[in-house]
This record gives C-alpha cells, structure tokens and sequence, in this order.
C-alpha cells in the first residue's frame, strides 16, 4: 500500500520520497509543486484530513523547510510532504482554498517566521500583540537577551544568588529554621 | 427578530474552557451571526524555549502545553523521541504508561463534567466530579510525586515503578468511579435541563467532519470511528480488549454520550492493563541526559487524548537540544476554524457551552 502511494505521487509529480516509517510516507517537492500535490492527495487519493503543517528554520542552509502533514481516514496512511524556501525572501502558496483550517497555520506561521502568504486573510495579529522585533521563533531571535532588554528585573533576583536572603537582608528577618536546608550556599 | 447588529466580546474569562481565550461575536438580538477566536493571553513561547534545552530537560515544560491533561504531551514527546532515535521499550513500561494515559484520560474527563455541567447552570455534579477526580490525582501523586504535572513518561520507559500497594489502591479507585458513574449518569443524562439543552446544539456535520480537521470525540459524536488507539496502536493498547463508542447526530449531546461511554472503556482498560502486568525492568536509561544526543531525523507522532489527536513533529539535528517541537493539539482546529464554522445561528448561551463540549484548550493553540 505504501510503496503503491509513493510510486503513485513518483510517476505523476517526479518528485522524490521514501517511506520513513509504518504508515508514514515522506516526500520532497519543490515549492511550486506543493499546491497541486495536496490538491491531488485530497481529491485523487483521498487524503481528505489535514493533520499539521509545520516550519522549521534551517538557519545554517539559509532556508525554511515547509512540512504538510495529511491523512487516510480509511487507509490511515500519513504522507509528509516536505519543500524548502528561501529563507531571505519566504514566500509560499497560500493553501486555505483546500483546507481552511490551513488558515490558522498560515497565519501562526507568517507571525512567528514571516513567511508571507500571499491572499491570506485574517488578522495580521494571532498570538502576539504590538509585537516590532523580528519574527520570534526565527533561530536569531534571541530570546534570553530580549527578556533582559525589555523586561526589569525584581530587586533581589539580578543573579543567582538565593532571592530569600536578598529579601531577609531588606526586611531584616530571619530565615524560618526549615528552609535553611534548602539554601544555596 | 431584532435586525441591528451588536459586537460582543466574549472572554477571555467564562466558563466555557480552562484557560483564557477570546470569542468576538457578532450578534443580531441573542441569535449569534459571525465569530472569531482571539487567542495569545497564554502565550509562552514553550516550543522556542524547548529549542534551548536539551532533550529532557523538555519535559518540564511540554506537560505545561495542556493543563486540564499534560500526560498524553509527555507520552507523545517521549515516543517522538524514541522512534527518531531507535530506543527500545520495557514491556513493563508500555503497561504503565497505558494506565497512566488512561488514568489522565478519566480526570480529564472528570474535570470535562464540571465545565460541562457547569456551562449549563447544573454545579452540583461538577462539585462531585471535581471531588472524584482527586482520588486519581492521589493515585497520581503516589505513582509519580506529582498531582498535575507528573514529567513521568521519559524516553525509554517510565521514572519510576509502582509503589508497594499502588496496584490494590488502584483497583478500588476504579471500582468506586465505576460506581459512582450511576450517580452522574442520573444528574447529567436524565437531567431534562441538559437534555434540552445539548440536543441539537453546535452540530458538526458528517460528511464535513474529517475534512474540517475534527478529532477525538466530537469526530466519534458525528459516527465516524476514528481512534488512534486503534488506527496506529502504541504502548500496551494492541494487547487490550476495548471499543470505541459512536453516536450519530454530532450535537453537544452526542460528544457527551461518546465521552460517558469512554469513561467506562478506560476502566476496564486500567483493570486489563493492571492483570496483564509485566514483570522486568520498567526503564531503558538513556546516557547523562546532559550530553545525550539523539541522531538527525524527524518524526510525526500521534496520541489519542481526551481531546482528540494530538500529534508531536520533531526535528533532530543531531544535537543534545531538539530542532523543532511543534505540537498539533485538538483545539488547534477545534478552537479556531470548527469554532467559527459552527457558532453562528446559536444562541449567546450555548457559545460556552459548546466550546466546552469541543474540548477546546487554549494553551495547545498558542502554546
């Protein structure tokens, strides 16, 4: 069944793939292909359930590697199709005209990596608010120095050091006996 | 019929869900017209932090993804990371983890009646329900030291074997949820309020069920069985004898009948699971978790929660820190886009209610 899919999509789109695992068929393509592929995974083979589309940065190979997962509800074969794009202009076919709820991704994606979807409709915010740095789950956004850049740090915890003998050493208490064997020093 | 329409914001605060989350509907009288999810107020960036730690020290915060039932998120990650890196399993540790999952399913469910409940003005079972679900939090607690949080599911089995008595303490505490389900079946089910309430309300349609991404319970109230516990068995479930329940209709009511009838199945899968019981070792130790590397690879794991499917995608680059975590929950679609599609044309009163029946869980969103 598996090797008949991958053949399938091998003959008609000259694509590469493998099969990774039971039930899971893993495909490369090229961007421009990845529409139609999913358009004839869902209305040709079946492959009616979008399961996940995922991005992840490959900052060393200046590229975002683009993941759609769909599934078989009878034959409950999973098929991953996988494309690179450019990671200095990220610009990838918008999908919501064959699943809408691809939406939702395309939107978390174009936030959090700015790639940019072109027609995509919905709030330019999703999660984020007022957010002007660089999109955050990018490799080089940096999330320790941003927090030490924009946020203050509460008297007492500007190191390591145990913020209960900071706190006592303002109050002037002292530390209860049972919590003096949980110190640090 | 009044024609003027009116902008309601709706949250981040009601009872409809655990969490924060946002509903903007627009409304004509009390008749909903448009809605739009608005989420963020739980943004923690978990899955950008998780690329800077190393593969265990994840688990701290991958549990966090779901309150109401953080297990199937350890469970998920672990066997993500065992299928990308070839470790092997103890039996012993299939069978534990199956009844710590079904354990976390039961709660889960518990803490499901109360919101339920509750949404519809009925407090008196989710008083109940709430209280029930402690004796599981106990069995929790003395299995893995924790109520809610557990990080108990690592990868190549579980932290710790059960505890001397834990099985006999388990035992009874099914027998007495068994029994106790007689008591929620007569205040929820033959409750007529409910009754009116949930028929015919927030109804998914069949035939658009798969294809608008619907898992997990609500997908079983429209009559279609799908269950990954049975569709890609893990751990201990290829060797236990249970069904999936359906029900057609696809309303509040028929996600409601799904959820009792599991409640039931997980008892019996806990007893099963807890006869069957291995002897062995109950973990594979992996090498000093702080120069462990996993090889390059990837992998698409998915869990059965109470939720629905929820599925992990995760990246290795050969590291000690993973690439990528990304986690697809239920409420992803369920929250947002099944949202919006079927909220409009119900009334302002029932948008908690069926939010609730969705299971929809806003961390899994933003995470």
């Amino acid at each position: 069944m598996q090797k008949h899919i991958l053949n399938r999509l091998k003959k008609v789109f000259k694509v590469e793939g493998d099969i990774k695992a039971p039930l899971r068929i893993k495909i490369v393509a090229d961007k421009d292909l990845v529409s139609s592929i999913l358009l004839y995974l869902k209305n040709q083979m079946g492959f009616i359930h979008l399961n996940h589309m995922s991005c992840v940065d490959w900052i060393e190979d200046n590229k975002f590697e683009l993941v759609y997962i769909v599934w078989h509800p009878e034959q409950k074969q999973t098929v991953l199709v996988h494309t690179f794009i450019d990671r200095d202009n990220p610009v990838m076919e918008n999908i919501d005209t064959i699943w809408d709820q691809a939406n939702t991704y395309e939107r978390e994606m174009r936030e959090m990596y700015g790639i940019e979807f072109p027609g995509l409709v919905g709030a330019k915010e999703f999660i984020l608010e007022d957010w002007q740095e660089m999109p955050p789950m990018r490799r080089d956004f940096d999330t320790k120095k941003y927090a030490k850049e924009t946020y203050a740090t509460r008297p007492g915890r500007e190191n390591a050091r145990d913020v209960r003998k900071e706190i006592m050493k303002r109050s002037g208490e002292e530390l209860p006996e049972f919590a003096k064997k949980y110190s640090r020093d | 019929m009044i024609e003027k329409e009116t902008t309601l914001y709706l949250g981040p605060q009601h009872p409809g869900i655990t969490g924060n989350m946002m509903i903007k509907l627009k409304v004509k009288g009390d008749v909903v017209t448009h809605a739009e999810t608005h989420v963020g107020y739980l943004h923690r960036a978990f899955e950008k932090l998780i690329e800077g730690r190393n593969w265990l020290q994840s688990f701290t915060l991958l549990c966090r993804f779901c309150v109401p039932e953080p297990d199937p998120m350890e469970l998920t990650y672990a066997r993500a990371v065992e299928q990308i890196e070839g470790r092997d399993v103890p039996p012993r540790a299939k069978y534990i983890r199956t009844i710590v999952a079904e354990l976390a399913r039961i709660q889960s469910f518990l803490l499901w009646y109360g919101g339920q409940s509750g949404s519809s003005g009925l407090y008196t079972l989710g008083q109940w329900s709430v209280g029930d679900r402690n004796y599981i939090l106990d069995l929790f607690e003395d299995l893995t030291g924790a109520r809610i949080y557990h990080m108990y599911m690592w990868p190549g089995g579980v932290r710790r074997d059960l505890p001397e008595g834990w099985v006999d303490k388990a035992y009874k505490t099914m027998d007495y949820l068994e029994r106790r389900l007689v008591d929620y079946n007569k205040l929820l089910f033959d409750n007529a309020i409910f009754q009116k309430r949930a028929q015919g309300v927030g109804i998914i349609p069949k035939d658009k069920a798969i294809e608008w991404g619907v898992v997990g319970a609500p997908l079983r109230g429209t009559g279609i069985k799908h269950d990954v516990r049975i569709d890609e068995p893990y751990e201990a479930y290829a060797d236990l004898d249970f069904v999936v329940p359906t029900y057609e209709g696809g309303d509040v009511w028929a996600r409601a009948l799904v959820r009792r009838d599991e409640i039931k199945q997980s008892i019996s899968i806990i007893r099963q699971a807890l006869d069957k019981m291995p002897g062995g070792s109950y973990y594979n130790r992996i090498p000093n978790p702080m120069k462990w590397t996993v090889p390059a690879g990837e992998a698409w794991v998915k869990t059965e929660s109470v939720r629905g499917e929820i599925g992990f995608y995760v990246v290795s680059d050969g590291g000690n820190k993973p690439r990528r975590v990304h986690l697809k929950g239920a409420a992803y679609t369920h929250g947002v886009s099944v949202l919006e599609k079927i909220l409009p044309g119900q009334n302002i009163a029932d948008v908690s209610f069926i939010l609730n029946s969705l299971g929809v869980c806003p961390p899994e969103i933003e995470r």
